[in-house]
């Protein structure tokens, strides 16, 4: 019985090799699509857990209210270490992590420096903690005496070629010396360390041994025993406040206590976080690495689900349009004695088989937009062909889309009565017309909806990118790791600022583009040891043509200047800092504050300019408040060029850097393109709507197309008889096409307020954002009208032209 | 008896007014008859060969089939009955373009769920007494209309029925092979099968034992 379902199956479906195309292809793209988001999303999930035990390693986080800043952490005070393991018995073991960024790092023997991208201190627990093998070298002494470390494969290779690394030397950033004692496996692409390549040990970081609680540097991970519970520490861990945190803030806020902490509305929460929900869950100060977000995730589930909904109703919708064709052979079937049963297992039966060719389909449209898929979503998956599972899912899910989407079909054509089906081709026979007209309603709906999202993530990145900033981030060159030209620095800018392409330079180390960097709290000369007085801001060190360069606008005050000698103690100030002060800008001037309480002779720095707020977060994140002083260290050198060749002038910096420092590397960027990545997250997701939307319109077109051939055919004797009666090829065709339009200006009611709903939810996020202009409605429903016509009319135009005679003659 | 129908009316609303497609019909068929339904266009021949082919319901009155209450049938049921006891053959052939000759002959065994090898021997002694063994393997587009109907007809003898329902057989067929198929319908009936045929020719309903005429959806003759 099977293999007649079979081969009546593929005889029809070869007979209708039209419909078939559409139907197959519809389901493809709608396959391929969802097997593309669900190997994205299984990479996601999968995040760190290839570490052995990583369901029993957590990491301490930190949330801090203090100076009127909020702050979480995902770092902890260096003594944190000790503490866990001391206090808790269900610690097994504490590993601490001190990242310091790229490196620059060569053979001692060796001329040129490689730069490697992350570096970390690491405890020597880092083995046993994550379960990671040594290739060379010993885990118990490996990371145990200082100025030693360890290198990933890639950075040994780099670095010495196939030639053995343990025991060699390398000089790091041109002065520290460090003994290589290990090399391990590059980590996992997932997992939270796929960056780093060098960990040093922890042994020769003075910093880690001081007891100091109020600095937070370390990322602190823990491993439970197996019978610990996670929960019965939390109580404890948030003790730590008292027992060990204020004692140790009392050293510059003498007698302040828990209570007065608390009364001012302070607060500091240490918490735990699984290891393995890090990835998709966390986004505080001071990640280890970038994370993704849980919602982008949910986003593009709703995306992967809504392909393959879209594809499986348009399977459904051509399907029981295409019915008409095989109502005879239903009456048929039932007088000679099939019952209803059989008839559905039949219909099952084909549906499986497109299904199938489907699948086949899809993958290779898969693997032909892999690559494509790889760089938008900045991963390196691949098909897993040997995975045994991935077969059975696969096929699994196939073998279900099948059956769902041939279900409604099935039932529908079974119920066909002989007595109607046989007589006269059945017209009347084939209903559903309601249903099949709300499904497509339903697929353009969430096309429209589509649309409208597109527009509006593109508008709201135009927006970010568009906006005043407070500073003007083009034809800024930074040039990375000046530091290694050491006192040479100040003549490399000299020489830099004479270039007639150059406007300005400026050293420092910080710069308005987002990244990690640390808060510290001042206290005013007045009422110092009041914790309310103080305040939260980051520290900028910078030097005279800083805010030149940057071009920072000045609302009270001046500048840093060379002819006033005392600026070495001298802040400038942003409007929110003044703001949190509770003073106006012009008052601010002259109040001095100090960052080092503690000490016996506090610094106090008199504040002499306040520059206008200025983005240099991200702009869904509200502005922080931000102090500058003078500086000497700086890792970095900002040039403002003039418009024109930049290659050429980027080439002659590049000489003069040469000649003064040779043999170190010049690593530039512009600030614009930093900027830039900082929305990549918004850019990606603005990229992968624009290619579901046209996948989904897609599908929608085809269903629309087929429905529209049905239609044309459904009313191939009234479109003669019009004709007959006088009625015009366009009269007729316009007539079809209206039919449709109809329905989707239903979708376009629907999907609207919905998409306006989903949009503004969207926005939320953003602390600048856009009001969602009028026109993105209009532009989308318009799209939708258009296209749909273009589908359309086709068909319509092909049916109106029908000679009468033979579409009549049938009777 | 084979069937039998009492005071069978159907009718449909339109205009707010019953119009009659069958109006009190009576009739009994024993096994082993051929009757030949006749009547002008639009006079329930084919509404009554439906009734009684159990595709078409009625509004009144009472139908047996083989002593049982046929009306009241539920779908499995009805299905059970086509495998077992009634072959149709269509004016139109109706075979399915898909299959090929083979094919369609096997299909009502397939659907009574015989062995592989019996369905060969039966289908093979079809083809035989057809005298079409060589287009077995041709679709039923590549056959002429008379031999299409051959296939139809065999198609509703395979499954060895006790009633063959026949509505207009011949009428797209031309004169010699409209002949041919009477011919058969006569030999099959000697060989006793019962049948029912709707027919406007004349001629045709001659082969018939018996000739029931309608008017109007009453009978008015027998």
């Amino acid at each position: 019985m099977f293999k007649n379902y079979f081969k009546i199956a593929w005889r029809s479906l070869k007979k209708q090799p039209f419909f078939t195309f559409l139907n197959t292809f519809g389901l493809a793209i709608g396959m391929a699509g969802g097997l593309l988001i669900s190997l994205y999303i299984y990479d996601e999930l999968s995040y760190d857990k290839m570490f052995a035990d990583a369901d029993r390693i957590y990491r301490i986080d930190v949330d801090i209210k203090f100076g009127g800043d909020t702050q979480k952490y995902a770092v902890s005070p260096a003594p944190m270490a000790d503490a866990l393991k001391n206090d808790f018995s269900e610690v097994e073991l504490v590993t601490r992590f001190r990242t310091r960024g790229s490196a620059l790092i060569r053979r001692s023997n060796a001329e040129a420096n490689v730069k490697e991208e992350q570096t970390t201190y690491v405890d020597p627990t880092f083995f046993e903690m994550f379960g990671i093998k040594l290739l060379n070298g010993d885990p118990k002494t490996a990371l145990t005496e200082p100025n030693t470390l360890i290198l990933a494969k890639t950075a040994a290779e780099k670095l010495f070629g196939a030639s053995n690394a343990i025991g060699q030397s390398l000089l790091l950033n041109n002065e520290e010396t460090y003994r290589v004692t290990g090399v391990i496996e590059d980590l996992p692409q997932n997992s939270f360390l796929r960056d780093y390549t060098i960990f040093e040990a922890m042994e020769g970081y003075e910093d880690s041994k001081i007891v100091n609680w109020g600095s937070n540097n370390y990322q602190t991970f823990i491993k439970l025993i197996p019978s610990a519970n996670v929960n019965d520490i939390q109580e404890p861990l948030r003790a730590f406040l008292g027992k060990y945190v204020i004692p140790g803030v009392q050293q510059f806020m003498p007698g302040i206590t828990e209570e007065q902490f608390k009364a001012a509305g302070n607060h500091l929460i240490y918490s735990t976080i699984p290891l393995t929900d890090i990835h998709l869950h966390s986004h505080l100060v001071a990640e280890i690495s970038a994370n993704n977000d849980i919602q982008s995730i949910y986003i593009l589930s709703f995306i992967a689900i809504f392909l393959i909904v879209l594809a499986s109703v348009n399977f459904m919708n051509l399907s029981t349009a295409h019915s008409l064709k095989r109502a005879k052979e239903v009456g048929v079937r039932k007088t000679l004695g099939s019952n209803k049963v059989d008839l559905v297992r039949q219909f099952l039966v084909e549906s499986g088989l497109i299904s199938f060719l489907s699948l086949a389909l899809a993958f290779v449209l898969a693997l032909i937009a892999l690559p494509f898929f790889n760089t938008l979503a900045n991963k390196h998956i691949s098909i897993p062909f040997a995975n045994p599972v991935f077969w059975m899912i696969l096929l699994g899910s196939t073998i279900v889309l099948g059956l769902f989407s041939g279900s409604y079909p099935a039932f529908f054509m079974s119920r066909f009565m002989p007595i109607n089906a046989l007589k006269g081709g059945g017209q009347k026979s084939v209903g559903g017309g309601k249903i099949r007209n709300s499904l497509v309603v339903f697929q353009f709906a969430i096309s429209i909806f589509l649309i409208v999202s597109t527009l509006v993530v593109y508008q709201q990145l135009k927006y970010i990118q568009g906006k005043d900033l407070g500073f003007s981030k083009d034809q800024v060159l930074i040039i990375n790791d000046v530091y290694t030209a050491g006192a040479k620095v100040a003549s490399f800018k000299e020489q830099v600022k004479q270039l007639g392409s150059v406007k300005n330079a400026t050293l420092s180390s910080f710069f308005p583009t987002p990244s990690s960097r640390s808060n510290t709290a001042f206290s005013p000369e007045e009422g110092a040891t009041n914790q309310e007085n103080a305040i939260t801001m980051q520290t900028w060190d910078v030097d005279y043509d800083y805010a030149s360069t940057m071009g920072f606008k000045f609302i009270a005050g001046r500048d840093f200047n060379k002819k006033f000698g005392n600026d070495s103690t001298a802040i400038i100030v942003n409007e929110t800092a003044v703001k949190i002060m509770g003073v106006s800008p012009e008052e601010a001037l002259g109040k001095r504050y100090t960052n080092d309480l503690g000490t016996e002779n506090p610094k106090y720095y008199g504040i002499i300019g306040v520059v206008k707020d200025f983005h240099f977060d991200s702009l869904r994140e509200d502005i922080d408040a931000l102090s500058f002083h003078l500086g000497n260290e700086a890792n970095a050198m900002a040039i403002k060029l003039e418009a024109g060749d930049f290659s050429n002038t980027i080439a002659r910096i590049e000489g003069i850097w040469n000649t003064i420092v040779p043999g170190q590397p010049f690593d530039y960027y512009f600030m614009e393109d930093s900027f830039n990545d900082t929305y990549q997250s918004e850019r990606r997701l603005g990229n992968i709507f624009i290619i579901f939307t046209i996948l989904s319109l897609l599908i929608a077109c085809l269903g629309l197309f087929g429905l529209a051939a049905f239609n044309a055919e459904k009313r191939v004797k009234e479109i003669g008889v019009r004709k007959v009666l006088g009625a015009s090829v366009s009269q007729i065709s316009t007539k079809l096409t209206l039919d449709f339009l109809k329905l989707v200006g239903i979708a376009i009611l629907i999907s609207l307020p919905i998409g306006w709903y989903a949009m503004n939810k969207w926005l939320e996020d953003f602390s600048y954002r856009i009001d969602i202009p009028w026109w993105v409605f209009v532009l989308a429903a318009f799209l939708a009208l258009v296209i749909s016509v273009l589908t359309v009319s086709y068909q319509s135009i092909k049916a109106a032209i029908v000679n009468p005679v033979k579409s009549l003659r049938t009777e | 008896m084979l069937l039998q129908l009492n005071n069978i009316f159907k009718w449909v609303q339109q205009g707010g007014q019953r119009v009659f497609l069958l109006k009190d019909i009576n009739l009994e068929v024993e096994e082993g008859e051929f009757i030949s339904v006749m009547g002008p266009s639009g006079s329930g021949k084919s509404t009554l060969l439906n009734v009684i082919g159990m595709l078409d319901t009625f509004d009144e009155g009472t139908y047996n089939f083989l002593d049982e209450s046929a009306h009241t049938l539920k779908e499995k049921q009805r299905s059970n009955l086509y495998k077992q006891y009634i072959g149709f053959v269509f004016q139109a052939y109706h075979l399915i373009d898909e299959l090929t000759v083979y094919e369609n002959l096997e299909m009502p065994l397939l659907y009574k769920k015989l062995p592989s090898s019996e369905r060969k021997a039966m289908v093979a002694d079809m083809l035989d007494r057809f005298n079409i063994v060589g287009k077995k393997d041709l679709f039923p587009t590549q056959l002429s209309g008379g031999q299409q109907q051959l296939v139809g007809v065999a198609r509703a003898l395979i499954g060895k029925p006790k009633l063959l329902l026949a509505d207009e057989p011949t009428g797209n067929l031309n004169s010699k092979q409209g002949e041919e198929i009477m011919e058969l319908f006569k030999q099959l009936n000697d060989e006793g099968v019962t049948i029912v045929q709707v027919t406007h020719s004349e001629k045709n309903a001659q082969y018939g034992k018996r000739i029931v005429h309608l008017l109007d959806g009453r009978k008015i003759s027998d």
